[in-house]
């Protein structure tokens, strides 16, 4: 399993981990790269990953199931124009590697080069945003069983009704190394942990679930304690409130979201619409719309890859551009665009960092990372009481939208209804709908209290995962779609 | 790798699992090979080759289990693992319910009949994979001028291999090849634009319709949303297409695992031998169905599996188990373990069929006074436990019998128990396109909620 020194933890002791682990010596690869050398290829790149992961989970009272698990792989990219071609391999060794860059060049017409190509001994700066440790992540089992035992004890406090308290933990570290046909080669070790609490209550027979995930990238002593107690409540008191639920009312309503998770509503009706691909080929309902406004002045969006241990964040994205801060919206107006290589060169613009992969199995493309709306000046409270009749909700499930017709849902997993300025009572789950490009033009207050999601987010883009963060100040929508049955 | 030489390396993993201390232990491998072409606007803009393969070992220790996974194949670096799960398995505490299934009929179906693999493959050139992709564009491009924008067509082949050794003396494998072409396409008329799909699935290279009609049907699929406009808030009957019917079927169908069962999480908890939809609702499984999309010889666990009636008439016949919560439930396997690689079996279906009615879709159409029917859905706005429904849906207004015109921005909602039992029709229009098929099915009354 993973064996590099954790104190070095610069991209060249990655590059070293692969060479001692795969023999993937300079000269090798350069010389790997020789058919993407030719004049037809615009960009090429390897990408290696050796990834380990380790589960935990805990139902009944039992830790009853662990896991080990080990990835590896290289995938090879040929780009000529707007051509892709990809192969890859779970075989590191030179053969197999020559093969997957011939296989993924055989999509130009035009022959490939037969040179090496020169690749730069020096690496570029990188961002030190997680630097943990093998040892700091992936504790011994004893100390995590602990951990799972510990959120099972504090969830069935909490409460006499909580029946069903589940637990697990999940830690990878990923490595990963990007050589490109410009002669770069980037690396980086990511952690990532995850601790998710899900409790079943129950009571008159009438059964209600709550659950309360986080992590990020973060060692293992930074999700026990108080922050393991915090999850492990809030998932009991969320199934708690869940059982004295109503039907909720229908239609279109003024709608206030509280902060940090229900941020999905930037990452769906935003964020996605302003991928790169999309907006290159036409295809999203942001499309051309650079320096319009799309929102009230009072919002303000960016993407943000560069925040110290998020989930989201990265030094450098899966093609070997440094993450940035780029702004989306600014005071309402659209200001740019995610990128990814082959969209910003086809666009002629510059990459912003964005393009990311699920695994070496799988091409890049232009993707989130922490998706944030800055904080405003209004009071929180005084957001919840301004409504005369509507939704506060505080807490979702997932989401997703139409990238064309810009339509997008996100489901409430708590939710109050509101009159008078004061909540009446929790309200059973409703899927929101509402439109990307207008949705944020009816923001009427925005909140003082910015709050990042706890660390949980994963989206989903043409059958690839990747972890991902949002953030939301509390903020009053004049009308969205409520889904309820009431 | 052969299928011979697959169950070679896996005996040789649970051999390995048995000298470093487990009492049993069971190896899976699978691999895949996938060849995908994607065309846009007339022009190659991807091609991807994805070879995969990986092995998963889980072992028992007394009546502790552990899981482990891994793409490296070299026999050293799986004898590591091979320990490494067992000392995993030490730490994780033992549940009297553990275990292999137990040795059941074990008789394994004559492959050929089961209609899932293609062999020999019959020969694909490069140039005939992109030409069926750039026909199916073009056919949509060619069905009107407002289609004007593409997100491509893509002609894909893939075959898969599966192989589960155990140490009670199960060894098995099988194939399955499988081809695609689907095509995505967007219509543009003035302010609106509206992007629609459609795609088509077999087995064999020959089950494939020609690739003009996948593209006309995407096209026309796109044009018809053009326009769409926000029904009123009201309560009305919902008919759902089949293309969203089956995502009913499979919330209904998740609700029936044995492991939703022992944890209190399902709204069917205590109902088997009840009414959990309406008479007219017939759900069977039949997992060897020939060229069908879940077809497979055995389950997770290397049980062969019978065919099975879960909704008779709209009484719940039995749950779904695999052999740890069939133990905990009291009850054996139902043959519905499905393995992944990396976790210990879940509970899920093979081919999940519902019987079909009488009545064509424009029969259905034409007896709805005033309702919605239903073609897309969006968001994840489902709990199994409480069965509570609620989702972001397109489709078309209907007034009168007839189709007014199509509408977007609207949600639906109720819980599954209304909306199951609430079933007043269900089409003639069974097809079978993926692994769960369901006809049209009109549902009574449900919330519609717009402007």
């Amino acid at each position: 399993m993973g064996s590099s020194d954790g104190k070095d933890l610069s991209g060249k002791e990655v590059v070293r981990f692969f060479e001692n682990r795969f023999g993937t010596h300079e000269g090798l690869l350069s010389e790997v790269m020789g058919p993407a050398s030719g004049k037809s290829v615009d960009d090429a790149d390897l990408y290696f990953e050796y990834t380990t992961a380790q589960t935990l989970s805990l139902e009944e009272g039992l830790v009853k199931k662990g896991g080990r698990h080990v990835s590896q792989g290289v995938g090879a990219r040929i780009l000529s124009g707007e051509r892709t071609g990809y192969a890859m391999t779970e075989e590191i060794r030179p053969e197999a590697l020559k093969e997957i860059v011939r296989t993924a060049r055989a999509i130009s017409a035009e022959q490939g080069g037969t040179g090496a190509i020169s690749l730069s001994a020096s690496h570029p700066p990188m961002h030190s945003l997680y630097p943990v440790s093998d040892e700091d992540l992936d504790v011994p089992v004893p100390v995590k069983k602990d951990l799972l035992l510990e959120a099972d004890r504090v969830a069935r406090e909490t409460d006499s009704r909580v029946r069903q308290v589940m637990v697990s933990v999940y830690t990878e570290m990923k490595h990963i190394m990007v050589v490109r046909k410009d002669g770069l080669i980037a690396a980086d070790r990511l952690p990532l942990i995850r601790v998710n609490v899900t409790v079943i209550a129950e009571e008159n027979g009438q059964r209600q679930t709550g659950s309360f995930g986080y992590g990020g990238r973060i060692p293992f002593e930074s999700v026990r304690g108080e922050r393991l107690r915090h999850a492990a409540r809030e998932a009991a008191r969320q199934a708690i409130v869940n059982l004295s639920a109503r039907p909720c009312p229908t239609g279109t309503m003024p709608v206030v979201l509280g902060p940090g998770w229900p941020g999905i509503l930037l990452h769906e009706a935003i964020g996605h619409g302003l991928e790169g691909d999309f907006n290159r080929k036409g295809t999203s309902a942001f499309a051309g719309r650079i320096g319009e406004r799309v929102a009230s002045p009072l919002c303000t969006i960016v993407d943000d890859g560069t925040l110290a241990d998020r989930r989201g964040s990265l030094n450098v994205d899966d093609e070997g551009t440094p993450t940035q801060r780029t702004v989306l919206i600014e005071k309402g107006i659209l200001k740019g665009y995610l990128q990814d290589r082959l969209n910003a060169r086809l666009m002629g613009v510059a990459p912003t960092g964005n393009g990311r992969r699920e695994s070496y199995a799988h091409v890049p493309m232009p993707r989130m990372t922490n998706t944030i709306m800055l904080s405003g000046e209004s009071d929180p409270d005084e957001i919840v009481r301004s409504i005369r009749k509507g939704l506060y909700a505080v807490n979702f499930g997932g989401g997703q939208v139409d990238i064309t017709s810009g339509k997008f849902v996100f489901s409430t997993s708590e939710a109050y209804w509101v009159e008078d300025g004061r909540i009446q009572y929790p309200v059973r789950g409703a899927t929101l709908i509402g439109n990307g490009p207008d949705v944020l033009t009816h923001v009427t207050m925005v909140g003082s209290d910015l709050s990042l999601d706890p660390g949980v987010g994963t989206c989903g883009k043409d059958g690839q995962s990747v972890p991902v963060g949002v953030g939301l100040p509390t903020i009053r929508i004049e009308e969205l779609t409520v889904g309820g049955t009431a | 790798m052969s299928g011979e030489s697959m169950n070679d390396l896996l005996s040789y993993v649970v051999e390995r699992a048995k000298t470093h201390g487990a009492s049993s232990a069971e190896a899976l491998f699978v691999s895949s090979d996938d060849l995908s072409v994607a065309v846009r606007k007339g022009e190659v803009e991807k091609v991807n080759r994805t070879r995969s393969r990986g092995v998963g070992l889980r072992v028992f220790r007394g009546k502790s289990q552990a899981v482990v996974s891994t793409s490296d194949l070299d026999r050293g670096s799986l004898d590591v693992l091979a320990r490494e799960a067992v000392q995993l398995a030490l730490e994780t505490a033992p549940d009297p319910h553990n275990g292999l299934p137990g040795t059941f009929k074990r008789e394994l179906p004559d492959m050929s009949s089961l209609g899932i693999c293609e062999e020999p493959a019959p020969h694909l050139s490069q140039e005939d994979r992109i030409r069926m992709a750039l026909e199916a564009e073009s056919a949509a491009f060619a069905e009107d001028p407002r289609i004007r924008n593409s997100e491509g067509a893509e002609f894909q082949s893939a075959v898969t291999r599966r192989s589960l050794v155990n140490t009670e003396g199960f060894s098995g494998s099988y194939s399955r090849t499988i081809y695609g072409l689907s095509c995505s396409v967007i219509a543009q008329d003035g302010d609106s634009m509206e992007r629609d799909y459609w795609y088509e699935q077999s087995h064999y290279l020959a089950g494939l319709p020609k690739p003009s009609e996948v593209g006309h049907h995407a096209g026309r699929r796109a044009l018809s949303r053009l326009h769409p406009t926000r029904p009123l808030t009201k309560t009305c009957p919902v008919l759902f297409d089949p293309e969203v019917s089956r995502s009913l079927i499979s919330h209904l169908v998740g609700a029936l695992s044995g492991y939703s069962l022992y944890r209190n999480a399902t709204y069917l908890k205590d109902r088997e031998g009840t009414v959990v939809a309406s008479p007219l609702v017939s759900i069977r499984e039949e997992p060897l169905c020939p060229g069908g999309f879940g077809t497979r010889p055995f389950d997770g666990e290397g049980i062969v599996s019978s065919p099975k009636i879960l909704v008779e008439k709209g009484i719940l016949r039995t749950y779904l188990f695999d052999a740890y919560s069939g133990r905990k439930m009291g009850r054996e396997t139902t043959g519905n373990a499905v393995r992944s690689l990396g976790d210990v079996p879940q509970v899920g279906v093979s081919n999940v069929l519902v019987d079909p009615g009488t009545k064509t879709k424009d029969e259905l159409i034409r007896s709805i006074g005033s309702g919605l029917y239903v073609t897309e859905l969006i968001g994840f706005g489902v709990n199994a436990v409480t069965g509570d429904y609620s989702r972001g849906a397109f489709g078309f207004w209907i007034e009168n019998g007839e189709i007014v015109g199509p509408v977007s921005e609207l949600t639906i909602a109720g819980t599954l128990d209304e909306i199951f039992q609430g079933i007043v029709e269900v089409g003639s229009d069974l097809r079978i396109r993926s692994s769960i098929s369901s006809p049209s099915l009109l549902v009574e009354s449900m919330r519609v909620g717009g402007t």
